[in-house]
């Protein structure tokens, strides 16, 4: 060990997530990077860097990447989303409204980039149909996606994160940030309406040519779709049960994910390819990062730290995590935040001996809604304005700033109510 | 690669609805640059699990080559391809060579297209074909007096 190994790891940790936050270098590289760096500066062995990676994230993740690339070449969401909009008859609102409850109900399931690349193909076919500017739809659908995310253990890398560190499992992401989520999601709908009001006109022939779409077309192999649909119901049940049977999540989403590859006879490196291993490796640099702060004693200090400035009150402390998560997550990517917060509130829980658990919702609550209040804040926003952009339509960090930063903060505030009201 | 698949699933849906099925596989585009005295020679193949290989020429000139099953025979085309390129080069003919190679080219485009959005006579079509026969003729015809230059292989096209 070096002579003074918290110097040395705040450096590199600092050089790392600036260089992550200013996005001039791929950040799965970067992390990569200032995790070997903290090995080769010897701030922590090898063998411990290796240990404290987070394996119920990474198979978690793994699991129900696998799942979805497997689920999606069935066309079941091309079929919903031609359903949905031919039930609407055409009427631009009320697909905005059906798919965004889609891609709500999407987003608590798969994770929100997922969702996005799923729901957002579909959505560019019929706004191109309907002749309508795909922007109110795709906004919508991003806020749906992040704001579904936050209802479940599986919704939103932050959540996975949460539950892989805490052991909190599925079900009580589901009770406790669930109601929440669906409180946000109506007041959003509402402002939303109001705020596109006047954008949505279609001509009847227009309305006929989407009407024409043949939802049947699109279920391209029946006996793929029945199995995928038969494995993610064991999963999603899987999940609801697993603290019951004493598994981790991962086991859960992996079980599924090899169940699927084995029933389906999909090609397994066809499959793994699509893996996206560049969001693994970020999370596993992530982790020996901020595994080395821990190492150091530098989480613990800051945990003092906070708990001195917010004299150990539930309150102060659960509206400062909720309200900074949001702030920074709106600007910053939130999972170098909560992979950095999750030690800390750990942390708190030794030094106090109070049952945090609270802190983790405001966490949540906060990293996962915050991701709506910038074109940066979250995986969705930026690949949803990059298909914006690829169309002609480019969005403004301003402009996207000044509709969705206030959304984002009436979430928090109804967040804000919520925990003050259940939980401190 | 999340751009590029909400891209192939715009496409997937756009053409399934036009009644097409639809099938993406992972594959790997190749890019082949050579310059033989000054002339590029471009080619362009596809390698995918599925053992197809489709092999495209796209300099000088543009030219499906073939589809071939064992990406062997893929390398040993170019590899033939590029002797004769090699051979051509060198041959004062060679800007006529290009030349022509791209009228017949561009005869093929304007001869689609007037059947694509004509209705042509009957006796035009005939006049049509009887021209295509003549040159191809020509081409068997000059074979027979021409020295030949290249051994490596025999034509395919020209028996």
């Amino acid at each position: 060990m070096l002579q003074n190994p918290i110097f040395i790891a705040l450096i590199i940790f600092i050089l790392t997530y600036t260089a992550i936050i200013s996005e001039k270098i791929n950040r799965t590289v970067i992390a990569l990077f200032g995790a070997v760096l903290m090995i080769i500066f010897q701030v922590l062995p090898q063998k411990r860097a290796f240990a404290i990676i987070d394996f119920n994230t990474i198979g978690l993740l793994i699991g129900m990447m696998i799942i979805v690339i497997i689920l999606k070449k069935t066309g079941i969401f091309q079929y919903i989303a031609i359903k949905t909009a031919k039930a609407s008859k055409g009427d631009p609102w009320k697909i905005l409204l059906m798919f965004s409850i889609i891609a709500a109900i999407a987003s608590a399931l798969l994770d929100n980039v997922t969702t996005i690349l799923l729901i957002a193909p579909v959505t560019l076919v019929i706004t191109d149909t309907l002749k309508l500017n795909p922007f109110p739809f795709l906004f919508a659908e991003i806020f749906a996606a992040n704001i579904g995310g936050t209802a479940t253990l599986i919704g939103d890398p932050p959540n996975i994160m949460i539950g892989g560190a805490t052991g909190l499992g599925f079900l009580d992401f589901v009770y406790n940030l669930a109601p929440v989520a669906i409180v946000v999601f109506i007041v959003t709908m509402v402002i939303m309406k109001f705020i596109f009001r006047k954008q949505f006109k279609v001509t009847e022939e227009d309305k006929k040519k989407m009407l024409e779409f043949d939802e049947h077309k699109t279920i391209q192999d029946k006996k793929l779709l029945i199995q995928s649909v038969i494995v993610l119901g064991i999963t999603i049940l899987g999940f609801i049960l697993h603290q019951a049977f004493e598994l981790e999540s991962a086991t859960v989403a992996l079980f599924g994910a090899v169940l699927l590859l084995l029933t389906s006879k999909a090609d397994p490196d066809e499959i793994l390819m699509e893996i996206e291993w560049s969001t693994i490796f970020f999370f596993v640099g992530l982790f020996i990062l901020v595994g080395a702060l821990e190492e150091v004693g530098i989480i613990k200090v800051l945990a003092e730290k906070l708990i001195t400035l917010t004299q150990g009150s539930m309150l102060v402390t659960s509206m400062l995590i909720l309200w900074m998560s949001a702030i920074a997550s709106a600007f910053v990517d939130n999972i170098p935040f909560v992979a950095t917060m999750i030690p800390l509130i750990q942390n708190m829980q030794a030094i106090s001996g109070v049952d945090v658990t609270p802190l983790w919702w405001s966490l949540a609550l906060g990293a996962c809604l915050g991701g709506n209040g910038t074109i940066v804040g979250a995986s969705a926003n930026v690949i949803a304005a990059g298909m914006l952009e690829k169309r002609g339509s480019k969005i403004g960090f301003v402009q996207y700033l000044k509709l969705a930063f206030p959304l984002m903060l009436v979430s928090i505030i109804i967040s804000t109510i919520y925990l003050i009201v259940f939980y401190v | 690669m999340n751009y590029l698949n909400v891209e192939a699933s715009q496409h997937e849906m756009r053409l399934i609805q036009m009644g097409a099925k639809v099938e993406q596989i992972n594959s790997k585009m190749c890019y082949i640059k050579f310059v033989i005295d000054g002339v590029p020679v471009e080619y362009v193949y596809n390698l995918n699990k599925k053992n197809k290989y489709f092999l495209e020429r796209i300099k000088p000139y543009p030219l499906a080559v073939k589809t071939y099953e064992n990406v062997a025979d893929l390398v040993e085309v170019i590899n033939i391809d590029i002797k004769q390129f090699k051979n051509v080069v060198k041959s004062k003919n060679i800007e006529s060579f290009l030349t022509i190679n791209k009228e017949l080219i561009s005869t093929i485009k304007k001869f689609e297209d007037l059947f694509l959005y004509y209705n042509i006579p009957l006796e035009e079509v005939e006049l049509l074909r009887n021209k295509i026969s003549e040159i191809q003729q020509e081409i068997v015809k000059t074979k027979e007096t021409a020295e030949r230059v290249f051994f490596d292989k025999d034509p395919e096209n020209l028996k």
